[in-house]
């Protein structure tokens, strides 16, 4: 179109650079309204939301121990983002993060507690192995009844939550409940030291209160598979295809229902990570009090981070900020340690409000540019 | 005995009934007008904290109708995130389930001066006995005497639902919205203002229905206490395939299947099979039912979609 050719020269790079700044901006303002949100709360009830923050911040990052400690929060939160992230590029919401890596927890446990007679370099890998299957298992399920029913995954996905809660909960008082009588816990026996994730607190030098496992460093590598599996393989050229517009993907000769397939079971393999550093590098066995929510939280991180692995990254560091913020407030202040739950849920909302805003205005600003360049040179316009 | 835990069982089973059935007719209304909400379960814990308070400070009658205010207003933030600011619905959703943990938290340390629950044996409406069906022998009288008065109420919601959804401008247009929303704005029909309603509704039954449980059942706010139940009417909603009688039945059945563990764990048969299998039972069968096994269900056809409007 000769439109296009007679804009393009004065706008050859900026489209792009206008997109990751309009993205930051949007960012950035959606950061400062949560925050201001959040301080009138905190002013309601009497304290000084500068001092709180601050406080956050501080507790945060003071110590290199408060790093490690966010570092740790991270950590599943960016396996439940990438999980999430991998299945809404290809045009599905993969609400089932939360059941996947419960039932991945139960299939772990009981990898760490039967296959005890492997040497420990051979168990902590079957752990994780069986930690992942437990969780693609989980997502076979919806995936294979969304490509060959038409169940849509996000009703298939949340059933399946409600059905591996009441699994596991039934699993840690029947088959797997602990035979020692001296624990008043629900839960099942002490996995074997061996089966226990190497930390990297201790050699560090950190105090062993921080569960800073190989976890974190493989979480990070996972954001690399993940960005090289989305942008760099031809399965993940499909996945984006069939995301952003499925028609055109089938007449490009994508077989829509196998990429589908394949991309939910790595969600779900992801999925497998989340529960593996409260399982293996924390507790050291399966309680009935594990961590729920941290598959929703991967909701959250995801579009935080839009939907991209550095992204996800950094949005699970700052949630892993936040939550270690928490002890600072119950321990400095009056206030309630909520406020920050509160704070996240506004924050999340209003970075994608915000995002959607810039789209809109750049939406506006093309049509009016184009608008006004057909104008100027209607007769090049054969 | 076991006749009259029968009578125990659906009495209870008709209690979680009712908190099923008004909150997915909450959810009926929200999505027939095209906004999917996967919030209910935060809709419901914020009218459980808040009916609680309302019970302590006002009575009952009070607490039930603040609990339905609070869904209502904080359902607005779900209206204004998908249907002003076209955030998928599903996320929005999930924002309101993780918000509501936090908020309820927040709100029972103020009002309760701690995060996870109020003082037990707060204020709750009388009781009362439905005529003749209190009397019915082998134990079953049970299920129909020391009723909540909200029981019967929820039963006969059906009755305005359908006159609305079918015999209203408001109901018709409600559902153009959630049908085709490019046709309804066509014939002059504004869209947004239909799905803020049909939003806000879903917030007040939810929040009603929450308020609902901790005055009427559990008689305290606890941390927890909804349980996943704002799913389950969820699954009650896309098993009774978005239709008022339909989803009855299948709250009905959900409600005694919440019940039955709780009072027959001792019955024959019952007492075989783990409690956490029969909490699976919602769950399972809306997974046979949406993979189309036992006839189809039909979501309304622009659910989920944001609708540009003809205005920009």
């Amino acid at each position: 179109m000769a439109t296009a050719a007679s804009g393009a020269p004065k706008r050859a790079r900026s489209p792009r650079l206008e997109f990751v700044g309009g993205q930051i901006l949007a960012f950035v303002g959606a950061a400062l309204f949560a925050g201001f949100v959040g301080g009138v709360i905190i002013v309601l009830y009497g304290e000084n939301p500068l001092f709180v923050y601050a406080t956050v911040l501080n507790y945060a990052t003071a110590r290199p121990e408060d790093i490690a400690q966010v570092a740790e929060n991270a950590t599943p939160l960016i396996f439940s983002g990438l999980a999430v992230a991998v299945a809404f590029k290809a045009g599905m919401f993969n609400i089932g993060v939360e059941g996947q890596y419960i039932v991945g927890m139960l299939t772990a446990a009981i990898a760490a507690l039967y296959l005890d007679w492997l040497p420990g370099a051979l168990l902590v890998p079957a752990v994780v192995v069986a930690s992942v299957l437990g969780a693609v298992m989980w997502a076979a399920i919806p995936a294979v009844l969304k490509v060959k029913t038409g169940a849509h995954e996000v009703v298939t996905t949340i059933m399946m939550n409600g059905i591996a809660i009441s699994l596991v909960a039934w699993a840690i008082l029947n088959p797997l409940k602990s035979t020692g009588d001296q624990s008043v816990d629900l839960r099942t026996n002490l996995f074997p030291g061996k089966a226990l994730m190497p930390s990297i607190a201790e050699p560090l030098g950190l105090p062993s209160s921080v569960h800073l496992t190989l976890l974190f460093p493989v979480a990070l590598l996972a954001c690399l598979f993940v960005w090289f599996f989305l942008y760099r393989t031809r399965l993940g050229y499909e996945v984006r295809a069939v995301g952003s517009s499925s028609g055109s993907a089938e007449a490009g000769g994508v077989s829509i229902g196998a990429a589908q397939i394949k991309v939910f079971l790595i969600s779900g393999a992801l999925a497998g990570f989340v529960g593996l550093n409260h399982l293996i590098g924390d507790k050291g066995y399966l309680g009935n009090n594990y961590e729920v929510g941290l598959g929703f939280a991967g909701i959250a991180v995801a579009f935080l981070g839009r939907n991209h692995p550095a992204g996800i990254a950094l949005s699970a560091l700052l949630i892993g900020v936040l939550i270690r913020g928490e002890d600072g407030i119950a321990l400095s202040t009056e206030l309630p340690t909520e406020v920050l739950i509160i704070l996240q849920g506004v924050l999340i909302l209003s970075v994608v409000v915000a995002y959607e805003l810039v789209r809109r205005a750049v939406a506006r600003r093309q049509l009016k540019e184009e608008a006004a360049v057909e104008a100027a040179a209607p007769a090049t316009e054969h | 005995m076991p006749l009259i835990d029968l009578g125990a069982a659906i009495a209870l089973g008709l209690r979680y009934f009712t908190i099923l059935y008004l909150t997915a007719l909450g959810g009926l209304f929200s999505e027939r007008s095209g906004i999917v909400n996967i919030g209910l379960e935060g809709l419901m814990i914020v009218g459980t904290v808040m009916g609680a308070w309302g019970t302590v400070e006002y009575g009952p009658v009070a607490g039930l109708l603040i609990g339905a205010l609070s869904g209502l207003v904080f359902s607005m933030v779900h209206a204004l995130a998908t249907v002003t600011f076209h955030v998928d619905h599903i996320v929005s959703g999930v924002v309101i389930n993780l918000v509501a943990v936090g908020l309820a938290r927040f709100l029972s340390a103020l009002f309760f001066g701690q995060a996870t629950q109020s003082d037990p044996g707060i204020p709750h409406l009388g009781s009362i006995d439905i005529p003749l069906l209190d009397r019915l022998p082998l134990g079953l009288g049970a299920a129909f005497s020391n009723m909540s008065p909200v029981v019967p109420v929820a039963f006969f919601m059906a009755v305005p639902t359908i006159y609305i959804l079918n015999r209203t401008r408001f109901g018709l247009r409600l559902r153009s919205a959630g049908e085709n929303p490019e046709a309804a704005e066509t014939l002059g029909v504004r869209v947004a203002p239909l799905r803020y309603a049909g939003v806000a509704i879903s917030g007040a039954l939810a929040g009603f229905a929450g308020a609902f449980l901790a005055i009427e059942i559990n008689q305290l706010f606890r941390e927890g206490q909804t349980q996943g139940l704002g799913f389950i009417a969820l699954a009650a909603l896309i098993l009774g395939n978005w239709t008022p009688i339909k989803v009855m039945i299948g709250s009905l059945l959900f409600g005694i299947a919440q019940a039955i563990p709780l009072r027959l764990s001792d019955a024959p048969v019952i007492s075989l099979l783990p409690e956490e299998f029969i909490r699976m039972v919602p769950y399972v069968v809306t997974i046979i039912a949406i993979a189309g096994f036992v006839g189809r269900v039909h979501p309304p056809a622009a659910a989920g979609r944001a609708y540009e409007g003809s205005a920009a």
